[in-house]
């Protein structure tokens, strides 16, 4: 998955001489916490509500007022993404980088921003039921031809496989948690029992018919 | 032995029989004539209605019409390149010669069941069939054609009726759920085995409605395992709360028996003796909350004799028979014959039925806490 697949275009910008107050209004308004900042059309900067607050407060050593310019306040050196880059990339650099959105850069030009929301939605279409289906969970062995092995079984019996996640099990094997079109997943679990596949979902299958 | 009919309607046609998806698939005609054939034996005198075929365009009050027109032509052995997309052709939804008029006239069925409600002709209604809860606007799933449970939930909120729709099969009632999502004249109530575990996957806590059906669409997803005793604590908890708000003119009850321990297909582990309760409790509820006015449906029910007995069972509650200790002789030497299984001489299940389950009071407190968050969530939008 890309992030283009999950980016959020035309996003609301701000410029270097917005006011603060301005700034803050117009987060509250239109529900959103991060404004990338442009210049003549470049990305210069990127404020959060986080930084409004923290600047304005009455705990700060000197508080900016709302009258100051974003300019004084936000943040520079901006870490963002291309179009292309896969969705795990950008949740690498907001997790190692602690920030919760991404500028899209493409030719120089700010496309779009990706939000730690946006991730979660993402998460969402990959683990998420989309077609009434049942769970299938099975620990393949990390070697070639066994997830093709599982799904010519599984086409071999007419089951349309909807979705596929898999992720590293404990033993050295891969967990493979499938999203299939039938109602009857232990008849399926059986024969795949049978066929010497190590079933986890659904539990208690005798391999025994 | 007392007339069936003062109590309770019973609606069946013989083409419901008709409705045959293949000698290996679950969903098997041979429940309806093994209730039938065991009742009667048990001397009941089955007075039956017989309802009309629903024509294929009065169906598009729910479904998509291109939706009924490739469903009709599989019907009739007519190949399309797009079965797929519509479900058909699936291990679950094979196209078979007679399906969708089979289907038609168990909608029909169901949507005479809901006549009889609304003219008052019966205020107990019980349908020898359908209970196609996962059929979807234009989609066939869980061995569902068309949705004969939405037609009839249709026909009486157009005579301005709310209704409850209550789904105690061990699947989620999502083609209702999501047919109904909005309509503020409907609540649906399904408890079921959780998606996380079982088809179709949906059913959480949190699809509760939206628009002006927001909060009237209740979810309870029940732990794998779960038991009678915790599954009647939590029914007839959200019962009361649901019903006391919604206060619907009619109850339909999907009766599906598949929550029983023997089935196949999921794995909660209710007995016979608690579906006798639980059938109870609706009676109750429907006294109680909804005007007397009752129809349940069968359903999903894959283990054959258990189903057969549970929804006899069903019969006699709604009836107000006696339950007899043994099963009749030449209904029991027959079926055993005729599936090759032994069938136990006793009516109800043994007691105990099974071995105890490990997980027992986790299993209890995690549906405690499931309705308890489902309530949490919605009731504060029942004003």
């Amino acid at each position: 998955m890309l992030v283009q697949e999950i980016i959020h275009k035309e996003p609301v910008t701000i410029s270097p001489d917005t006011k603060l107050f301005a700034a803050y209004e117009l987060m509250l308004k239109k529900n959103i916490r991060h404004l990338p900042v442009l210049e003549n059309g470049k990305l210069v900067g990127i404020i959060t509500d986080r930084d409004l607050r923290s600047a304005t407060s009455k705990l700060a050593e000197v508080p900016f007022q709302p009258e100051d310019e974003v300019g004084k306040i936000m943040v520079k050196n901006v870490i963002t993404v291309h179009p292309k880059d896969p969705i795990d990339v950008a949740a690498k650099l907001m997790r190692e980088n602690k920030i919760g959105c991404l500028p899209v850069m493409e030719n120089d030009a700010l496309v779009g921003i990706v939000t730690i929301s946006d991730m979660l939605d993402a998460l969402l279409k990959l683990t998420g039921v989309h077609r009434p289906s049942g769970r299938l969970e099975i620990n393949l062995s990390d070697k070639p031809g066994e997830l093709a092995k599982l799904a010519q079984h599984l086409a071999e019996r007419k089951v349309n496989i909807h979705s596929i996640l898999t992720y590293p099990a404990v033993n050295g094997k891969i967990r493979i948690v499938l999203r299939i079109s039938t109602i009857d997943i232990r008849g399926i679990a059986q024969g795949l029992c049978n066929a010497g596949f190590e079933v986890i979902w659904p539990t208690q299958m005798s391999c025994a018919d | 032995m007392a007339d069936s009919n003062v109590m309770c309607g019973l609606v069946v046609h013989p083409k419901y029989l008709d409705y045959d998806l293949g000698d290996r698939h679950p969903f098997s005609p041979l429940r309806i004539q093994m209730v039938t054939e065991l009742l009667t034996e048990l001397g009941h005198k089955l007075k039956f209605e017989t309802p009309e075929v629903v024509p294929p365009e009065k169906l598009e009050i729910i479904h998509d019409p291109e939706y009924i027109e490739v469903v009709e032509k599989a019907g009739k052995g007519i190949e399309a390149e797009n079965f797929e997309q519509y479900g058909l052709g699936t291990a679950d939804n094979p196209v078979k010669t007679g399906m969708a008029e089979s289907a038609r006239y168990i909608a029909g069925g169901t949507l005479h069941g809901a006549k009889l409600l609304l003219e008052g002709k019966f205020n107990k209604v019980l349908q020898f069939g359908g209970g196609f809860h996962h059929a979807r606007k234009n989609l066939a799933a869980g061995f569902c054609l068309y949705n004969d449970l939405a037609l009839a939930i249709k026909e009486m909120t157009l005579h301005g009726w709310h209704v409850a729709y209550l789904d105690i099969d061990v699947h989620h009632g999502d083609g209702v759920q999501e047919l109904f999502y909005d309509d503020d004249k409907v609540m649906t109530i399904s408890l079921h085995e959780s998606g996380e575990f079982l088809f179709p996957g949906t059913g959480w806590i949190y699809e509760s409605g939206k628009g002006m059906g927001r909060s009237l669409k209740l979810n309870l997803p029940l732990e794998p395992f779960t038991e009678g005793d915790s599954y009647i604590f939590v029914l007839e908890k959200l019962l009361d709360e649901a019903l006391s708000y919604f206060k619907p003119d009619a109850l339909i009850v999907q009766a599906g028996a598949d929550p029983h321990f023997s089935d196949p297909l999921a794995d909660l582990m209710l007995t016979t003796n608690d579906f006798e309760k639980i059938y109870k409790i609706i009676l109750q509820k429907t006294d109680a909350y909804a005007k007397g006015k009752v129809m349940f449906t069968f359903g999903g029910g894959y283990s054959l004799v258990a189903t057969a007995r549970i929804w006899s069972l069903l019969y006699l509650v709604l009836t107000g028979s006696g339950i007899p200790d043994k099963l009749p002789v030449a209904w029991k030497q027959k079926w055993e014959e005729r599936l090759g299984i032994k069938i136990s001489d006793s009516f109800h299940d043994p007691n105990p039925s099974y071995n105890p389950i490990p997980r027992k009071e986790e299993i209890t407190n995690h549906n405690k806490d499931m309705l308890r968050r489902l309530l949490d969530m919605v009731t504060p939008d029942w004003l």
